[in-house]
């Protein structure tokens, strides 16, 4: 692996360096160690998708995961969530084993996955419901957060009336109510057409900012890893292995026009490098 | 009221076409002297029902009581159908082990056309309304047990995922998702249910008993009142087109969420 080599762009130390310093102070929010998943095809075939994983995530981070189809993003995700368990290796959240789904974990997935039949602030207040919360505030907060996201107007709406970009936002709102420390967001925004999903970059850049969340987001944009990253986690193609870990090195306070810029460029074109000299994003 | 027809011009088609084809049966009955006793003509069904309904409330010669009494077995048998087949097929899509000991049974059941049963019901539940109600239970009851038992196992993975993020009990995640995901092909089951039930309360009718649709087709059959066993047919199709109705109706109330490609076809 050619992590322990990797010099980010601006001169910062490499992404190893800085986990172990992270994990100096305070340790790591969620610590992955040599984690592999074999799957067991319908054929009997065995397909490894994961292979010797190690990785820190740190509390507050905006970690963005870069890499072809296929090469067990969403394996990991899935793992992280609870809903898979690894062949070999852990994960410990805050020293503790992940072995199911927890409360301090909320999911967003690839496609939005509401509810036909439940409006936008029933689909949004499905976690408080299944968790037997206190209702009235959970509403109080569900109305909040649809306002937050610009889907005030339509907490009565159903999920047919609502657009793409709605419905990921109502399936993100969701995701929130319940406020988890750590967000897992598998390629939420692939399905939806160029300028929405640079709208939704802005809007769950701010989301990010403004909550404090852990943010675990699997892309196959690069634009898009870079824009909303922290740090950029690059996975060979299957079997996933990690290549390298990118620091972004690019102001917090972001908008659209920072793609256009030169520092925007040269992460963008060190990502398409990797992903050149291990077959390419597909 | 011209965009109107513009927009659905079936308004006109289809009872320009009912008409064609009544007037043609009547000019062509009469025009060729097609013995009454083949084939009537439509005039003298209409004449049929119109004596039928016009006799004393109760009265064994008229309609309204056999359609009573096939109402009334149609709507149990129903009922006692689709409630057990909904019943049966949600305990299997819970319990792994129950469900493939029993499909190959029920597999097997399904593949026998169940009116052939119809006499040894009456035998084993006499000649009285019981035996037709069980009847239509049992045909209504597979085609709802299959309907929901594929329904419940149509639930989108994503959607389990989704419950089983949020640590949803079993008993939520049946609640919430399987059942509401389930419930297009449960309507889909219900309106070949109800059909179904209509056809088992006659069937068991034919067999033998004292009242009923079926049992009034029988005996006009039996002393040539051919104008009275079509008057009753149109009776049956009318029936059987409001129960439709009726189901339709629910199911839209019901399933307002669900696109329209599942209220017309069904699984």
């Amino acid at each position: 692996m050619e992590t322990s080599s990797a010099q980010a762009p601006g001169g910062r130390p490499s992404a190893e360096a800085d986990a172990a310093s992270a994990g100096a102070a305070g340790g790591p929010l969620i610590a992955i160690r040599g984690l592999s998943k074999v799957y067991t095809t319908a054929g009997g075939d065995e397909v490894l998708a994961l292979e010797g994983i190690d990785l820190d995530i740190r509390p507050g981070e905006f970690l963005t995961v870069a890499g072809p189809s296929g090469c067990g993003k969403s394996t990991l995700l899935k793992i992280l969530a609870g809903l898979l368990r690894p062949t070999s290796g852990s994960v410990l959240l805050r020293g503790t084993p992940v072995t199911g789904p927890r409360r301090e974990i909320g999911v967003v997935f690839q496609s939005p996955v509401l509810l036909p039949w439940r409006t936008v602030l029933q689909n949004t207040l499905l976690p408080a419901q299944v968790r037997r919360a206190e209702m009235g505030a959970a509403e109080e907060r569900a109305r909040e957060l649809l306002r937050m996201v610009g889907l005030a107007g339509f907490e009565n709406a159903y999920p047919r009336e609502l657009s793409g970009g709605m419905e990921q936002r109502t399936a993100i709102t969701r995701a929130l109510l319940t406020d988890p420390e750590i967000l897992l967001m598998d390629e939420p925004f692939g399905a939806l057409d160029a300028m929405t999903r640079e709208a939704m970059n802005l809007e769950l850049r701010r989301i990010w900012r403004e909550s404090g969340k852990t943010v675990f987001f699997i892309t196959h944009s690069i634009p898009e890893a870079v824009f909303l990253a922290d740090r950029v986690l690059i996975l060979s193609p299957r079997p996933g292995r990690v290549v390298k870990i990118l620091e972004v090195d690019l102001p917090s306070d972001r908008d659209l026009d920072l793609m256009g810029t030169d520092r925007f460029g040269a992460h963008t074109r060190q990502l398409r490098a990797l992903f050149g000299t291990k077959g390419g994003i597909g | 009221m011209k965009p109107r027809l513009r927009r659905r011009p079936e308004l006109v088609s289809v009872p320009v076409f009912a008409v064609a084809v009544v007037g043609g049966w009547e000019f062509v009955v009469r025009l060729f002297g097609v013995s009454a006793y083949v084939l009537p003509p439509p005039s003298s069904i209409v004449m049929a029902l119109a004596r039928g309904f016009n006799t004393p409330i109760g009265s064994r010669e008229g309609f309204l009581l056999h359609m009573g009494y096939t109402g009334a077995e149609t709507v149990l048998g129903f009922l006692m159908g689709s409630l057990t087949g909904i019943l049966l097929g949600t305990l299997l899509s819970q319990f792994q082990l129950l469900e493939k000991t029993l499909l190959p049974f029920i597999v097997g059941f399904q593949s026998m056309p169940k009116v052939a049963v119809a006499p040894l019901f009456l035998i084993w539940f006499g000649f009285g309304l019981e035996s037709k109600v069980l009847i239509a239970a049992l045909i209504t009851f597979f085609p709802l047990l299959v309907n929901s038992l594929v329904g419940l196992h149509s639930v989108p993975e994503d959607r389990l995922d989704l419950m089983r993020v949020l640590s949803a009990s079993r008993w939520q995640t049946f609640q919430m998702v399987q059942f509401p995901t389930a419930l297009p092909f449960v309507f889909a089951g219900l309106e070949l249910g109800v059909v179904y039930s209509l056809i088992g309360a006659i069937v068991g009718e034919f067999l033998g008993g004292e009242r009923g649709l079926g049992v009034l087709i029988m005996q006009m059959n039996l002393v040539a009142d051919i104008a009275g066993v079509f008057a009753a047919l149109v009776i049956l199709s009318s029936m059987g087109i409001l129960l439709h109705v009726v189901i339709r109706r629910v199911e839209r109330r019901v399933l307002f969420w669900a696109p329209r490609e599942w209220q017309q076809t069904g699984a």
